[in-house]
This record gives structure tokens, sequence and C-alpha cells, in this order.
């Protein structure tokens, strides 16, 4: 990032806040298992089932600060580790999506012609495809469905935007004056691409990478809210949502954590990452 | 133009065919739908005789050219399986037949037709909050730039944006449906303005995100637009302010909008699964679940068929509305 970028940026107040954001439930991510204050598929039946059936509030058993959740375990540490596998399948299928989208966007504006023609098709079959349908056949087809299966089909379904804006980009940079000279002074192509177009067009890519953050969160918690995402008794934000379901309208509190959780982690990611591409790329 | 639109429509169907290609193959990856759509206490005759009749047992490529009505029908249960005549009619998709569903014992057309218009009813009325809400609000905003309405409003089209509908879609429930009872618990209603009624909450929560949206790029436009030379002259004439962005302003912004609006109606139509489910609403969102779930084969590909010409729609009339919008775009392949 150059420093007027850097300047741009820390000037935009909603940027900052979104930093905060995300850097907080990154933490929260990488810490939370360790925080949990008890096991998170744990059940404390006794002490967190009441008589009528319903999971303990919070404060009333000591040391289970939230209460208990649907099944009697204990809400705080569930949020914790749940933050924990919703955070990474966020980062890797983002990581997953950048890795395939920049490199196919950078060949493809690089070498031009008919292989960019072909990618670009390539791009339109994949938006063409409906992403819960496939992500749903996908968890059928490989049998024991983890975090794992959900990060390669969230990540193989959402690199088309960076795909496309780095293609643009890399045409745009391929012109310049100095990779011209470049391919002139015949470094290899690899060299080219790696050394002197990525730098050129990572700007963006980096704006448009935070927020997909934000959408693979929303695309995780969406598939486990429907059941299809992360196993029980794993906890991720989304599948806590659905567990909560059923008891909506006598434990609403059971909701509103992961909801308040989840519109807090794609708020962040998302103020965050628009401010970074208001940064480096200012039309005011 | 009209060779545009001609090429564009035949990649278009190149598009959705090797999507379809792609999903039908997938579904046998996925499972058997045979054992699946009978239930783990079928007897092996059954699944047999189940096979036998939707054509099951028939090699997988064989299957998809029959689906596709290149080759003779494979499904024994189809009427067109055999003509008068003794020979083997078609029934694939280019006949314009979607073959019947496994579990609703109906056709694939009739299931679709039953469930398509309740789809339409809540994506129509979605899209009509959009842009009341969303243009309403960038107006203003734009009107009032820099100042505590606009931070506000900018505010919450943010919070829009980020709000998943299955956040919003149960904390609405809970407090308009439950705790203040002005609407009714999910479900579908009974008579046509029952429907209607039934429709408002989901709506409004499918409407969020896209009012945001609009709004954001309403805003945009709208500052863009009253910087300009003719704005300020109309202005200076005494023309009021309510005209100047109704006539000029609105107009600049629509074709965006109706990019937007382009771009978001595959999603609308079909991808309101989530929303759906939260509130109960039986339209194409839940018959896809359904139909997932029950490896019911049949609808799952007529759902991806029609998603896939709602996406390519979309794509093509955005196109030619923007071109018609702004008579400096001219259409080129």
């Amino acid at each position: 990032m150059d420093s007027r970028a850097f300047r741009r940026f820390r000037r935009n107040k909603g940027a900052l806040g979104g930093l905060v954001l995300v850097v907080a439930v990154t933490v929260l991510g990488l810490a939370g298992p360790w925080l949990a204050p008890y096991d998170p598929v744990e059940q404390f039946t006794d002490a967190l089932l009441l008589h009528n059936g319903l999971p303990a509030g919070p404060g009333i058993e000591p040391g289970h600060w939230l209460g208990g959740d649907v099944l009697a375990r204990d809400e705080l540490s569930r949020l914790l580790s749940g933050a924990r596998v919703s955070m990474l399948v966020a980062y890797l299928a983002t990581a997953l999506a950048v890795l395939i989208g920049v490199t196919l966007g950078l060949v493809s504006g690089y070498v031009g012609g008919r292989l960019d023609t072909f990618l670009m098709r390539v791009v339109d079959v994949v938006l063409s495809m409906p992403f819960l349908l496939i992500a749903i056949v996908m968890q059928r087809v490989w049998d024991a469905p983890g975090i794992w299966t959900i990060c390669v089909v969230l990540g193989v379904l959402s690199w088309t935007t960076l795909a496309r804006i780095t293609r643009a980009k890399t045409m745009e940079a391929r012109e310049l004056d100095y990779i011209q000279a470049a391919r002139a002074l015949g470094l290899r192509h690899v060299r080219i691409l790696a050394r002197h177009v990525l730098p050129n067009v990572m700007g963006p890519i980096i704006a448009i990478a935070t927020i997909l953050v934000a959408r693979m969160i929303i695309a995780e918690s969406a598939l486990s809210f429907l059941g299809l995402g992360v196993r029980p008794p794993t906890a991720s934000w989304g599948s806590m949502l659905n567990d909560s379901q059923s008891l909506l309208l006598g434990v609403p509190r059971l909701t509103l954590y992961p909801a308040v959780l989840i519109s807090m982690a794609v708020f962040g990611f998302n103020l965050f990452g628009e401010g970074l591409r208001d940064a480096f790329d200012p039309k005011d | 133009m009209i060779r545009f639109i001609l090429l564009r429509a035949m990649w278009g169907v190149l598009v959705i065919m090797s999507v379809v290609t792609l999903v039908f193959f997938l579904i046998f990856v996925a499972g058997d739908p045979a054992v699946t759509v009978l239930g783990p206490q079928a007897r092996a005759e059954q699944i047999a005789d189940f096979k036998a009749k939707k054509g099951l047992d028939q090699p997988v490529p064989a299957q998809f050219l029959s689906y596709l009505g290149v080759m003779p029908c494979v499904r024994k249960d189809s009427p067109k399986y055999e003509r008068d005549d003794g020979s083997r009619g078609f029934c694939g998709i280019l006949q314009g037949d979607l073959g019947e569903s496994y579990s609703h014992h109906e056709s694939v057309a009739a299931v679709i037709g039953h469930r398509l218009p309740r789809t339409l009813l809540l994506a129509s009325l979605a899209v009509l909050f959009e842009l009341i809400i969303g243009l309403s609000a960038g107006v203003i905003a734009a009107l009032r730039r820099n100042r505590w309405s606009d931070t506000l409003i900018m505010f919450a089209t943010f919070v829009g944006i980020s709000l998943p509908t299955y956040v919003t879609g149960p904390i609405s429930l809970l407090l308009f449906a439950f705790l203040l009872g002005w609407f009714p618990f999910g479900g579908y209603g009974v008579d046509p303005l029952d429907h209607l009624y039934h429709a408002l909450l989901p709506s409004l929560i499918l409407a969020v995100a896209g009012a945001a949206t609009y709004a954001r790029v309403m805003r945009g436009e709208l500052i863009e637009t009253l910087r300009h030379d003719h704005v300020r002259t109309a202005k200076a004439k005494g023309m009021p302010m309510s005209r100047v962005v109704i006539k000029h302003a609105i107009r600049n912004a629509l074709l965006p909008i109706v990019t937007l609006i382009g771009l978001s109606l595959p999603f609308l139509v079909g991808g309101a699964i989530i929303t759906e489910k939260i509130f109960a609403w039986p339209g194409l969102g839940l018959l896809t679940i359904e139909s997932i779930e029950s490896l019911d084969a049949p609808v799952i590909m007529a759902v991806v068929l029609m998603f896939g010409v709602a996406v390519q729609m979309g794509n093509l009339l955005a196109d030619i509305a923007v071109a018609a919008l702004d008579p400096r775009i001219r259409l080129e392949d």
C-alpha cells in the first residue's frame, strides 16, 4: 500500500472501525477455543437444563456466564469455539478463491486471445451455477463433509469477481512501459507476472478479497443454517443459529448471540474492504 | 443490435447447457435417487421396478441424452415412451417435457407451475420495496449530503448490506410477528388477500440488502448529477428541487439500477431459499431444498434450468435496457 493510499485509509473513520472489528473477530477465531471455559460439546444436563425443559439463562449457574444452549451445552464455550470454525472457513475459502481467481485473471489478462475468451466463458458458466444447490450436492458427494469440504465448495464457486477484476487490471498493466520493457528483455513470463504485474494489481485484489471474506462468513452460516454446513456437534455461528431455531420464541437469546456475532463480523469486513477500495481507487 | 442479442442468446443457451450437463451427472454422483426417494425400508424389487419405470437402469449417458430429447425416451412410465405405431417417442427438454417428479407424483411442469406464482409474488413485492425504500433513502441522503441524516442513512445501508436474511428473518419474526403481532407467523395464507398479507414481512426481509444497495447507488448518482452544469442552470432558473431530482437525477440513476435489478432477478426468483425456509413460504426456494434432500432429480434439473435461464435473461435484459435508456451505448458483439 503506497503512502497516499495509507493516508486516505487512515482518514476514513468507518474503515478504521471496520479494521478494529476485523482484528477483534480474527483474534476471537484464533484464541476462541482456548478462551472457552468448557468443552463446547459437553452436556451439563444437571446444571443447565431447567425443570421446564428449557436451558438455564445467563448467570443462573455460576461459571456458565451465558447459560446453556438447546442441548444444555455451555453457550459461551460454543460461541467461542464456533468463532474458530466460522473464521477458519471464511479465511480459507477466500484464500482458495484468491488463488484461483488471481491466477486465472493474471493469465487471462496477460496472455489474451483465445485463452482469455475461453477463461471468461468459464467465468460465465460458474456464475450461472446455483450456489446453494452445488454446495448441497457436493456435501452429499463427499460422504464425510467437514470444514474442508465447505472451504473447497465456497472457494471453487466464488473466484469469479476476483478473476474479472484481476484480468481487467492486468490488461491495463500489460501496456505499461516498464512491463513492455521487461518483455522485450526476454524475462520469463511467470517472473514478469509475479514480480511486475502482480504488485500493480494488488490493491483492488486486497479490497475485493476483504469483502469476499464477509461474503464467505455469510455463505458458511447460510449453509450451516440450512443444516448443510458443519456437522453437529461441531459449533459454528451458523449452526448455532440453526440449533436455536426451534426455541426462537422461548429462548430468543440463543438466536441473538450468534446473530449479533455474524453481523458484527460481516459488518467489519465490509467496512474495512470498502475503506481499502476507496483508499486504492479514490473517486472523489 | 439484433445480431448482438442473437449472439448473446446463443451463448446463454450454451452456458445453460453446460450447467445442466454438470448438474445432471453430479446428481448421480450424489447418490441413488431410487433409494433416496423410496426410503430405507424399500424392498429390492420395488427399487428395481422404480428404476425400470424411470429409466434409471439405463446407462447414465443414455439417460442424459434422453433427458435432452435427442435420444428416444428411456422412461417407461412416460406417455411418450411408445408412439401409436409402436416406435419409441421422445420425452426430453427439447420436446418441452421436464419429466415427472419422483416424490410429488405429478409432472415437473405442474409442480413448478404450482410454486412459481408464489415465489413471483414474493420477488415482485421485494423489488417494489427495494425501489421505494432504496430510491427515497438515496435521494434524501444525497440532498442532505454530509449532514447527520445522510450519515445515518449511509450507516443504515451498510448495516443493511451486512445483515444476512437468516439474521434479520428470525429477529423480525420475533419482533413483528410474536411480540407486536402485526404480521402472521410465517406460512402462505388461504385467499389472495391473505397471501399478500403473509408475503409482506418476508418480502421486506428479502428487500433489505437490495434497498441498501439501491440507496447507495442513487445517492452517488444524484450527487454526481447535481454537479452538472445543466442541473445548476435548471436550479438557477428557479426550477423547484423536486423537479430537478425527478427530471434529471433519477433518470441518470436509472441506468445502474436497471442493471442491478436485472442481475438480482435470478436470486430473487430462485435464490430466496433461506427466506422461504424461515417464513415457511412454500415457493420455489422450499421446493429446491425439498427436491435436493429427496434427490428428486427431475425437479432439481428443472430448478437448475430455470435458474440458468433467469441468470442469462437477467443479464441480457439488463444490457438491452441500458442500451435503450442511454443513446450513447451501442450494443456490439
